[in-house]
């Protein structure tokens, strides 16, 4: 589906990270490989150092922080927020939704739009839609827009498949109406029919906690997980995101009336570097234009992995630059999503360790 | 052939790969190199590869039949 926006900015950007580092050379003898496997692993994928919560950090911990700090630097006012939409997949409670327990943690008024959605690897793409359709609002002036996940509390320690990868992380995106905005162009696909792809199939309602989903069982290629973990099928996903994002870009830029060389950077969701590198060579385009870094310093964190490839890449050139920006996010549903816009000049762009 | 050969040694981690070894008997056949074959499908032959397909190729010569088989029906 295409989609447009018109009179609408990113003004501001905020990650936090979990301070707790993890090295994958130390995590590698958890893995049921030989130690030279997983050292071609970590030199194709770009595994390295991922940032986790240490202990029981729920997603409303890291986007309270984040708010806070913006709060206490003067950056933000509690009472010009309009909306609130969180995007999570591993939210405080099954209810009430974690978007109104950051409101009221963070003591906002009562005129406050506070919404959930449940989106992963293509959350900011998702989200960044959703908040546009929000700023269509008189009444809506402004919208915060926070990804974050703690994920990790979900996968397996013993699967090298996806433990490597993972990371947790919030970030804080500000959008808003402005009267001098070049036209954003948005794509957005589903297919809920491969929705087995990459799922946590234990703890839901359909199929419940319970001792038997917390047994650890032996893959086919040598990974234990259980029921209540997150499992992903890599080679599947990988088919998926070769096949459906270059024709979506490519696409896009055409609706866009754009030459992809107009495009300066191309910050995609973040799976690993090995991806990234192929879907750079699909697209014909550089991988310096590409940037694959965010797995390799802080992990995967789904939804959060475009802001922190903008923060970690573009902080400095976005305080008074602009930047012709093509975005994308892919993943589990399948959901996939890209967007065109001029990033920039942002009025913040910072990044901060939790706690 | 040669290309493909050269490059699947280097997926392998194995100095050379000859059509009727075994893929199950290297140390390094595993969901990495499986993965690495799939991209290879995609970016060298065009096409798409599942890893129930890869798995089952059995030797380096079932897996160059099976790119080679999938290409000219893509």
């Amino acid at each position: 589906m295409r989609l447009d926006f018109a009179n609408k900015k990113i003004s501001g950007l905020l990650t936090v990270l979990p301070r707790n580092e993890r090295s994958f050379l130390d995590e590698m003898a958890n893995f049921n490989f030989p130690i030279s496997r997983s050292l071609k692993l970590k030199a194709v994928m770009g595994y390295d150092r991922h940032r986790l919560v240490d202990g029981p950090v729920c997603v409303s911990d890291l986007a309270v922080f984040g708010m806070t700090h913006l709060f206490e630097t003067g950056t933000l006012k509690r009472d010009e927020i309009d909306a609130l939409v969180l995007v999570t997949q591993s939210p405080d409670y099954f209810m009430p939704a974690t978007s109104n327990v950051i409101q009221g943690r963070l003591g906002l008024h009562d005129d406050v739009f506070c919404v959930d959605i449940n989106q992963g690897c293509a959350g900011f793409v998702v989200g960044l839609i959703e908040a546009f359709m929000l700023l269509e609002q008189p009444a809506i002036q402004k919208v915060v827009l926070i990804n974050a996940d703690v994920i990790s509390r979900k996968v397996s320690t013993r699967d090298r498949n996806s433990f490597p990868l993972i990371g947790d992380a919030a970030a804080i995106t500000l959008l808003e109406r402005t009267s001098d905005a070049a036209p954003i162009v948005a794509s957005i696909k589903m297919d809920g029919s491969r929705r087995d792809a990459l799922m946590i199939p234990a703890g839901g309602f359909r199929q419940p906690s319970h001792p038997a989903t917390a047994t650890m069982t032996e893959d086919s290629a040598g990974n234990f997980r259980a029921l209540d973990h997150l499992v992903m099928d890599g080679a599947a996903v990988f088919n998926f995101v070769m096949m459906e994002i270059p024709a979506m870009i490519e696409s896009l830029l055409t609706a866009a009336h754009r030459d992809i060389g107009s495009v300066d950077a191309f910050l995609f969701h973040q799976p690993n570097r090995f991806m990234l590198q192929k879907l750079a060579d699909k697209l014909g385009v550089p991988h310096e234009k590409m940037p694959s870094n965010v797995v390799e310093n802080f992990g995967n964190s789904s939804g959060v992995t475009i802001p922190l490839a903008i923060a970690l890449n573009l902080r400095q050139q976005l305080r008074d630059t602009t930047v012709q920006v093509c975005l994308a996010g892919f993943g589990v549903g399948l959901t996939w999503g890209a967007m065109l816009l001029a990033l920039g000049p942002l009025h913040f762009c910072e990044m901060i360790d939790y706690p | 052939m040669d290309g493909f050969l050269i490059e699947l040694a280097d997926v392998l981690e194995e100095d050379v790969v000859t059509p009727t070894d075994l893929l199950e008997q290297f140390q390094g056949w595993d969901s990495l190199a499986v993965l690495s074959v799939i991209a290879m499908a995609d970016s060298d032959f065009g096409v798409k590869l599942t890893s129930k397909q890869v798995n089952a190729a059995g030797t380096v010569q079932g897996l160059y039949d099976l790119m080679n088989a999938a290409s000219m029906t893509a």
